[in-house]
């Protein structure tokens, strides 16, 4: 933080800007981070829909630093499906969210995945291992096969949203102004049919 | 007044303000710490935070644009307010730098003090201590597993199962399972009866297995409960698996969990160091600048309520100075400023009154000016005031009835600068003009001139006007036409002496002629012849001189007596013509009429006139003694804006000597052996009392000529 013993209020107010400017980067990284959605599909089995999808998350150099350093990172996976409707909104049919949590062990030097929705936890030695974990969603029930008409349209749609309030707080504003941290996906829609 | 009515809601408004302020700027400073509920919300807080700063830097932004503004138009008061705000902003913004800067210093050492290598050190190795433990014991179950496949090694499946049991006691293990190599579930044994499945190996210890033939690791397992798993291979014909699970001692893990956690804690801290850092000095710059706006804000509206009032003195001076006595301020508070409202206000109040009173005196001088100058213009004197180099200053307008000249044309000009322009009337003015120059006193002079309506008689009286300090600044004249007064006097006198006369003299005539005429009667007889023809020639001298008195004496009351007994329109060519029919008999006399056609008319008494032109011709008869030319030319002219008919006799006689001329026109005075002297006399009686003049044509160098002026219908 450069400080200056300056009597103007608008030299302050550039100080505060440069500081700004400096926790922005202006080159662009060497490594690739982001968050993906390679695919999703939801199919019927049985009576009801189950979804699988492919996430591809690529962490930035920060993200990694953060979790070596005991910091827990948050994702949370929205699902949402809604009915088209001709003259009205979109009927919500379902907004589903699934959190995971990943952590690093010292002692043990493992990375547990938490997912939080359901309590299921995995140890893993390596980040790989513990990023695969969470990337791949396989045959998750989502809806009674009831719940969808047959003569109705459906759009469904995936979201992974890293948690940035979840950071410590000091490292909030950063998060929010560093594209290092910029660890989210777009929505990925897909049109549902019977 | 309008700073009265905004006044109390701005006050609120800023309290308002500082209060959402500091509210915000308390749970920020709350929500930086880590346990409270604000936490989730610092984003927000922050945010919230800046743009309160944003907004408040708007507000003195607008401030300082306006007041540059009011700067540039040059605005009452806005230097005092420019001089006070930069006062402030200095004064607020050096100790809040200071106490900044500072700050920053103790938050940046503050920080940096709670790390060090030595800590990082320590922390470390008590990790690696923990793990060296773990280690350790890992390998010593490890050992233990290994020793006790030698007993299974023989051992058949149904063998197996009753070994299990005592094994998994023997070792103190929590659970004990044999596998297959195809990792199918031999035999099974776990402390707790219930735990029908046994824990599996996943993918990943399976890969392991087959390259290493053993494997040891320490996982967590439900609860939280750490446990080593240890696997190694059974030597048979067919090999097998052995998987045991060790609880680590509550004690040894609750001491590594310890480890760990301050591990993880200080590895937190020193990785979010800088962040840390940023964060602090983000909050307290955000405080320190959002106290900085607010402050000065407020400066700009308090500075702007205190200036107020100087503001609107100054405009009212501005007013004052531009002659706007009706000025009263808005007292807004009664402080020192208030009371300097007061006093001006005070002060236009006299000023206004005072200026009242002087309009009101100059009102009654204008008054009392214009009344004397009513009654001077109004007299029938005329009156010329002069300054000090004799220019003329006033003239009323009797002067101009006088002199029938527009004498205000010439305010600022001398008399002489009138003389150039009025020929007629240079010689009176010259005069008067060096009595002006000359006189240290009062003086009084007669003068005459020919005017509009003949010859006038003019009374001038003239003072010069000394100042306090015995300076001369000027000098003032009056005159009045005493034409008609002058007239009336002579008159008066002239009938006075001839009623003398005709009463002293002429009565005592007759006697004396008729006493004369009786001795002659009488005596005639009585005497010798020689004595008779003595007594004869005695009476008729008598009665000659008698007849001779008596015909003076009647002239004399001719003279005496106004000619102009009745007015009546005179066609002049005509009444000459008439007068010379009756000398036109006289041989050896040639008479020369020379008039232009033309309106030849006066207005007088016809008798008067005749008798004018009788004598005067009868003047020349007797100077040419009936031989030569008599001349008489008429004329029209026009002079002092007055139409005049000019009657101009002219004879070839011997002429009238130049000693005599000043005096030819007073009563006997004559040239002539016989006649009473009062021929010309008469004439200039009756001229002059029809406001005519009459004068000796001296230009003429052959005979006398006689010119006369009588004004024209």
């Amino acid at each position: 933080m450069p400080v200056s013993l300056s009597d103007k209020p608008q030299l302050l107010t550039i100080c505060l800007l440069c500081a700004l400017a400096w926790l922005c980067p202006v080159s662009v990284y060497a490594d690739e981070f982001a968050v993906n959605i390679k695919k999703a599909e939801m199919t019927l089995r049985g009576n009801s829909y189950v979804l699988s999808a492919d996430i591809d998350y690529q962490l930035s150099n920060s993200a990694k630093d953060a979790l070596q350093n005991g910091i827990s990172l948050f994702w949370t996976v929205y699902v949402k499906v809604q009915q088209r409707r001709a003259y009205l909104w979109n009927k919500k049919l379902l907004d589903k969210e699934i959190r995971y949590r990943i952590q690093y062990h010292a002692l043990l030097n493992i990375y547990r995945v938490r997912n939080e929705s359901s309590g299921a936890v995995g140890n893993f030695s390596t980040l790989s291992a513990a990023l695969h974990t969470m990337s791949m969603i396989r045959n998750m029930p989502i809806m009674d096969k009831a719940d969808i008409a047959s003569d109705a349209h459906y759009i469904a749609g995936i979201k992974v949203s890293f948690d940035r309030d979840e950071l410590p707080l000091p490292l909030r504003p950063i998060a929010y102004i560093n594209p290092q941290w910029y660890l989210s996906s777009d929505w990925y829609l897909w049109s549902l049919k019977k | 007044m309008v700073p009265e009515k905004i006044k109390p809601p701005v006050s609120l408004s800023v309290l308002v303000l500082f209060g959402l302020i500091l509210l915000s700027l308390q749970l920020m400073s709350s929500a930086t710490q880590e346990s409270s509920q604000l936490s989730a919300m610092y984003s927000w807080l922050l945010l919230v935070n800046a743009l309160g700063s944003v907004v408040l830097l708007g507000l003195v932004g607008a401030n300082i644009y306006s007041l540059t503004r009011q700067l540039k138009k040059r605005e009452a008061g806005s230097r005092l307010t420019t001089r006070m705000v930069s006062l402030f902003v200095v004064l607020s913004l050096v100790p809040a730098a200071i106490v900044f800067y500072f700050s920053m210093q103790f938050l940046h050492q503050g920080i940096d003090s709670w790390f060090n290598v030595e800590i990082d050190k320590a922390m470390e190795d008590s990790l690696e201590l923990s793990q060296a433990s773990l280690d350790q014991r890992m390998r010593w179950h490890l050992r233990q597993t290994q020793q006790l496949t030698d007993r299974l090694q023989e051992a058949s499946e149904s063998l197996a199962t009753l070994e299990m049991e005592n094994l998994r006691e023997l070792s103190e293990a929590s659970e004990m399972t044999l596998f297959s190599r195809q990792g199918r579930i031999i035999a099974s044994s776990s402390i707790n009866p219930g735990d029908i499945l046994p824990s599996l190996p996943d993918e990943h210890i399976w890969l392991q297995l087959r390259q290493h033939a053993e494997y040891v690791d320490l996982a967590p397992m439900r609860e939280d409960q750490l446990m080593i798993r240890v696997i190694v291979t059974v030597k048979a014909e067919e090999p097998q698996y052995l998987q045991a699970l060790y609880p680590v001692p509550v004690r040894i893990a609750d001491l590594a969990d310890s480890v760990e956690f301050a591990f993880v804690r200080y590895q937190e801290m020193h990785f979010l160091r800088d962040s840390l850092k940023l964060s602090f000095s983000l909050a307290l710059s955000l405080v320190l600048l959002m106290s900085l706006l607010a402050a000065i804000w407020v400066a700009f509206i308090s500075i702007r309520n205190i200036i107020a009032p100087v503001k609107e003195l100054v405009k009212g001076t501005q007013a004052v100075a531009s002659g706007h006595y009706d000025q009263q301020l808005p007292v807004i508070v009664q402080d020192d400023l208030g009371f300097l409202v007061e006093s001006f206000n005070e002060m236009t109040l006299r000023i206004a009154r005072a200026r009242d009173e002087t309009r009101l005196a100059g009102l009654e001088v204008e008054n009392q000016r214009a009344y004397l100058e009513t009654i001077l213009a109004n007299l029938t004197a005329g009156v010329i005031s002069f300054d000090a180099l004799y220019k003329i200053r006033t003239v009323n307008q009797a002067a101009y009835r006088i002199f029938h000249i527009p004498v205000s044309y010439f305010i600022g000009q001398t008399l002489s600068d009138i003389a150039h322009g009025y020929a007629e009337l240079a010689e009176p003015l010259k005069v008067i003009q060096r009595l002006l120059e000359q006189a240290d006193d009062i003086w009084q002079h007669r003068i005459a001139f020919l005017g509009q309506n003949g010859r006038r008689e003019l009374l001038c009286r003239g003072t010069p006007l000394f100042s306090q300090e015995g300076r001369r600044v000027g000098a003032v004249v009056v005159f009045d036409d005493v034409t008609d007064l002058m007239q009336a006097q002579r008159n008066a006198a002239w009938g006075e002496v001839a009623r003398r006369l005709a009463h002293e003299i002429k009565n005592p005539l007759t006697p004396i002629q008729l006493s004369a005429e009786r001795l002659q009667h009488k005596l005639a007889d009585k005497l010798a012849a020689t004595d008779a023809d003595i007594l004869q020639r005695s009476t008729r001298t008598i009665v000659q001189q008698v007849e001779a008195m008596k015909e003076m004496v009647d002239d004399f009351s001719e003279y005496a007596k106004p000619s102009k007994k009745q007015t009546a329109d005179i066609d002049l060519p005509g009444l000459v013509q008439e007068v010379l029919a009756l000398y036109a008999v006289q041989s050896g006399v040639k008479f020369k009429v020379d008039y232009e056609a033309g309106l030849l008319m006066i207005k007088g008494d016809p008798v008067s006139i005749r008798q004018v032109l009788h004598n005067l011709i009868k003047n020349a008869l007797e100077a040419i003694d009936a031989k030569g030319q008599i001349e008489i030319n008429l004329n029209r002219l026009r002079k002092n804006n007055g139409n005049f008919i000019e009657i101009a006799l002219y004879d070839d006689g011997p002429g009238i000597k130049d000693e005599q001329i000043e005096k030819i026109f007073e009563p006997y005075v004559t040239t002539k052996a016989k006649g009473t002297g009062l021929g010309l006399a008469i004439v200039k009686k009756i001229v002059e009392e029809h406001g005519g003049a009459i004068w000796v044509d001296t230009s003429r160098k052959v005979g006398a000529g006689f010119i006369i002026q009588l004004p024209a219908i």
